[in-house]
């Protein structure tokens, strides 16, 4: 149903819509334009999403540690918003998994934030709608940790500050050094020794969860021996 | 002084008493971290410092991290530094060292923990488990005789940690069944990190490692046979907090540097780049993979793994010496390459397993061959063994040879405290001489680098404590030698080389191209010593106290660059960069040479403790009374050096021996040089207390083993 070509920058897809007691404050939050005839709100599609090669990542947690640190100034596997799982003692390539945060079409992250009447977690208009928890507005009621369909879950838990975190392509970066979000740069991106994460502004078909397992691979993967399949 | 890049505390394990304390890191910055924090807590806490063996209840084992573990400096982030008196050394086993990778040092700073001292013997096998401040001493009898890929999955269940990817997150504080607080501890989604012994350890064999993961090994120092002695079988850790760095905006941009500049593009790919810190990802396994299916795996923060796993199901994680141990032997009976391979990655998964450090199988395997051969090992024989010699080369053999070695049975009896004690035990002190057992310094092993050709390893190992296995120079070998054989291109001419490394030989040897040349007519001079000197000071700190990998630093050329200048003490990426970034610190290049002498002089105040004198410094025999013939990987041993104008050329320095009493000449230069007593080889108090060490003047002027000042 959702043709990638059909998806274009910042539209909105009726079905990706909250109903009841949420409606005013959301719309608030995202602006009146996302108000749909019906009074239905819908939440307008991301602007960029990450993908991942899961074949071709060597395990360093660079991008975990490079994430933490962009964000917060402190190096941390539990503070990254991507999170590298290995296990040592299985079998290529199920030794390594990328967890990275799909800015869902759907976002049920966003959907479900009681926060009123603006909500914490919502996609943020001047930054490409990339899907962004304000902590200053956050409850830490943990709806979104839970939401969450995938796992890991791609919301995390700060228990320092007892509110939720979540990947926001770097729009919210002090420590990057340069402009970060969908326009500008994403660290886990730049910094990946192996390049095994790349940015794309077109939306992964929503229904397919390897939409965003991608082969990023070139020549020179093959002629080092390692399987370009 | 800052506390960035630092946990803040130091666990303290005494294992006879089942105590875990903390030490505040602030007592111990002034070292830096790693090893030179290791070698002053041990020098605190260690109460008798004449011990030689490791296993003795007193010797104290140091297992320390960095300020840079665990953040993204690259290829710096996973490295960990294991110090104490090691094992199995001849004929003294030296305060010691070893570095292991993977993600441990990242997971102990994340749980709060700069490293950890451990002290006394438990009185039965115990584990220990780290979460975060908690630290638990739980009983290893269940433990006890499993491999160390066992132990760790068991004790990854035991924690309550599923095996496998795409695991949820876990809280820490719910793990513990049995704890009463409801503190929100954080969460993981990682498995806890484990370091631990397999039998060879809890046998307190010779050459037992210290396992971390699939491949990560401490392997030199015995310090496996360390932990076995104290009953201690594994150290798991998890942790949940954070690594608060001076300059995060700096570090990020420093890392960004060096993969944009330093390190060869994926798009334009350079596959024979010559460089240190800049190659594309080749695994280094010494046979062809087995597979294409296949992934390049690092430490933490690795700029390019030197590792891969493989979707057969072996050989994963192992890289280097232990993919290539079994090679001459496996390639007599392997009918094909692919069985080659397969029987070496299995016969270095079977060193991983029983926790064994291959290495010594390096000279040492060919030795026994030699023995077996001579008609005076095996079945019946003088030294008798029933081990199936005939087999050799199948993988059955290697697996009984290095569970013979591991639990000391069959010649794993004789060998247990060292392969010289053995080949005295034996009778055979005349391999020594005739390079039959190539073991050249201190009881271990000639590395393929010899010391009749590549003097600054050998040199540096003999007035070290172990071999020196510190690669800063050692790539011109290997780079020239390969273009040699193999007919590539000559990417850098032997002057330019020379240069290229002059310019960051700072302070000793700046602008001194002729430190590097080790041509017979310069072998044994003061530049040389200098040289030594130089790479001894900058591994202290740079390469085992801030720990930058080995395999990747320092990066002296680089292809990758317009200029040929690597990555070492450059301002935009040096190593005093990304030290800064992390602590705050305003260390300069020299700040950091000049910190890893203080460490080496630590260190040599510590051997002379143990019993050192300057007369005991000797190679085995063979380096002096046998030509050095037949290289490990070449036919030839191309270097750069000076012919009779002056010109630069690389040249061959095989078919040479060492001067005994030439190098005892060289011996007293390095001593004037270091400072210390050029008769007995002992720091003197001038030199110590210029360093603000006078409290090891003192403590080597009460033992009466203070050097005595000269003119």
């Amino acid at each position: 149903m959702h043709d990638e070509k059909d998806l274009g920058r910042g539209r909105i897809s009726r079905r990706q819509f909250l109903r009841g007691a949420t409606i005013l404050g959301f719309a608030l939050a995202v602006g009146a334009d996302l108000i749909l005839p019906g009074e239905v709100l819908a939440i307008p599609n991301s602007e960029g999403f990450l993908l991942v090669d899961l074949k071709k990542c060597q395990g360093c947690g660079t991008c975990m540690m490079a994430c933490a640190l962009a964000h917060t100034g402190v190096a941390s596997y539990t503070f990254s918003r991507i999170q590298i799982e290995q296990d040592s003692f299985a079998n290529f390539p199920e030794d390594v998994f990328m967890a990275t945060c799909r800015q869902c079409q759907d976002a049920p992250c966003v959907e479900v934030c009681p926060v009123e009447p603006v909500k914490a977690n919502k996609p943020n208009e001047r930054f490409g709608n990339v899907r962004m928890i304000d902590q200053k507005l956050c409850i830490g009621c943990q709806a979104c940790i839970d939401a969450c369909p995938y796992t890991p879950s791609r919301v995390q838990w700060n228990h320092v500050i007892e509110r939720s975190q979540k990947c926001d392509l770097c729009v919210d970066t002090p420590y990057l050094g340069e402009p970060g979000g969908p326009g500008g740069t994403q660290t886990c991106v730049k910094i990946c020794p192996e390049n095994a994460i790349s940015f794309t502004r077109t939306m992964p078909n929503q229904k397919v969860e390897e939409s965003y397992f991608v082969n990023l691979r070139g020549p020179a993967w093959g002629k080092l021996g390692m399987t370009m399949e | 002084m800052s506390i960035c890049g630092y946990a803040g505390k130091i666990l303290r394990l005494d294992l006879a008493t089942k105590a875990a304390t903390a030490i505040p890191t602030e007592k111990y910055r002034r070292w830096g971290g790693g090893h030179g924090m290791g070698a002053a807590l041990f020098w605190d806490l260690c109460k008798d410092k004449t011990i030689t063996d490791g296993r003795h209840q007193a010797n104290v084992c140091c297992v320390m991290t960095s300020p840079l573990n665990g953040t993204i400096v690259p290829s710096a982030g996973g490295r960990c530094e294991v110090v104490g008196v090691g094992v199995g050394m001849y004929p003294i086993s030296w305060f010691t060292r070893s570095g292991f990778g993977g993600r441990f040092s990242t997971m102990l700073k994340h749980a709060g923990w700069d490293g950890i001292v451990i002290e006394g013997k438990a009185e039965k096998p115990v584990w220990i488990d780290i979460r975060n401040d908690r630290v638990i001493f739980r009983d290893a009898s269940g433990l006890w005789g499993k491999d160390t890929w066992t132990t760790q999955k068991e004790i990854w269940q035991m924690v309550g940690v599923p095996r496998g990817t795409k695991t949820a997150w876990q809280e820490l504080a719910r793990l513990d069944k049995d704890k009463k607080s409801a503190k929100d501890e954080g969460r993981f989604t990682q498995k806890p990190a484990v370091l631990t012994i397999g039998p060879a350890g809890e046998n307190q064999t010779a050459h037992a490692c210290l396992i971390h993961d699939a491949g990560n090994g401490a392997g030199q120092g015995g310090f496996g046979a360390v932990w076995g002695s104290k009953n201690l079988k594994a150290i798991s850790v998890l942790g949940t907090g954070s690594i608060r760095v001076a300059d995060a905006k700096s570090l990020i941009r420093a890392r960004m540097v060096t993969k944009e500049k330093y390190v060869a593009s994926s798009e334009r790919p350079d596959f024979r780049a010559w460089t240190r810190l800049g190659t594309l990802p080749k695994p280094i396994i010494q046979v062809p993979p087995p597979t294409k299916d296949r992934r390049p795996q690092s430490c933490q923060g690795c700029i390019n793994g030197c590792r891969t796993r493989y979707n057969v199901g072996y050989g994963n994680e192992s890289a280097c010496q232990e993919t290539a141990w079994y090679g001459p032997y496996a390639r007599k009976v392997a009918k094909n390459a692919a069985e080659n391979t397969e029987i070496n990655l299995k016969a270095a998964d079977i060193v991983q397993q029983y926790g064994f450090n291959s290495f010594v199988f390096q000279t040492g395997l060919h030795w026994l061959e030699h023995l077996y051969e001579e008609g005076v090992l095996g079945p019946g024989r003088k030294i008798p063994s029933e081990l199936p010699w005939k087999e050799i080369g199948t993988l059955n053999f290697a697996e009984k040879l290095v569970h013979a070695l591991s639990t000391k049975t069959d010649i794993g009896k004789d060998m247990a405290d060292g392969w010289v004690q053995a080949a005295i035990r034996w009778g055979r002190e005349k391999d020594l001489e005739t390079g039959a057992l190539q073991f050249s310094y201190w009881g271990w092993p000639e590395h393929g680098y010899d010391p009749r050709a590549e003097l600054e390893w050998g040199y540096g190992s003999i007035m070290g404590d172990r071999d020196t296995n510190t690669h800063c120079f050692n790539q011109i070998f290997t780079s020239v030698s390969a273009a040699f054989a193999f007919a590539m291109p000559i990417r850098i001419e032997a002057e330019e080389m020379v240069n290229l490394h002059a310019r960051k030989l700072s302070p000793y040897a700046k602008g001194r191209p002729e430190v590097l040349d080790f041509s017979d007519g310069n072998m044994y001079s003061e530049a040389v010593a200098q040289l030594v000197r130089w790479q001894q000071h900058y591994c202290r700190f740079w390469k085992q106290s801030a720990l930058f990998c080995d395999l990747k630093w320092p990066d002296f050329y680089n292809t990758n660059t317009p200029d040929l200048q690597g990555a070492t003490a450059s301002p935009d990426a040096g190593e005093q960069v990304f030290w800064n970034a992390v602590t705050g610190d305003k260390l300069s290049f020299e700040d950091g040479i000049e910190l890893g002498r203080r460490i080496w002089n630590l260190d040599n105040a510590i051997w002379v403790l143990q019993g050192r004198h300057r007369d005991m410094v000797h190679f085995a025999p063979y380096v002096y009374q046998t030509k050095f013939e037949k290289g490990e990987l070449f036919p030839f041993y191309m270097w750069p050096c000076r012919d009779e104008k002056g010109e630069w050329k690389y040249t061959d320095l095989m078919g040479r021996a060492l001067d005994k009493g030439k190098f005892e000449e060289w011996k007293t230069t390095f001593y004037r040089l270091e400072g210390w007593n050029r008769k007995t080889g002992w720091p003197k108090r001038s030199t110590l207390e210029k360093m603000d060490m006078t409290f090891v003047a003192d403590a080597l002027q009460a033992a009466k083993r203070l050097g005595e000042e000269e003119a």
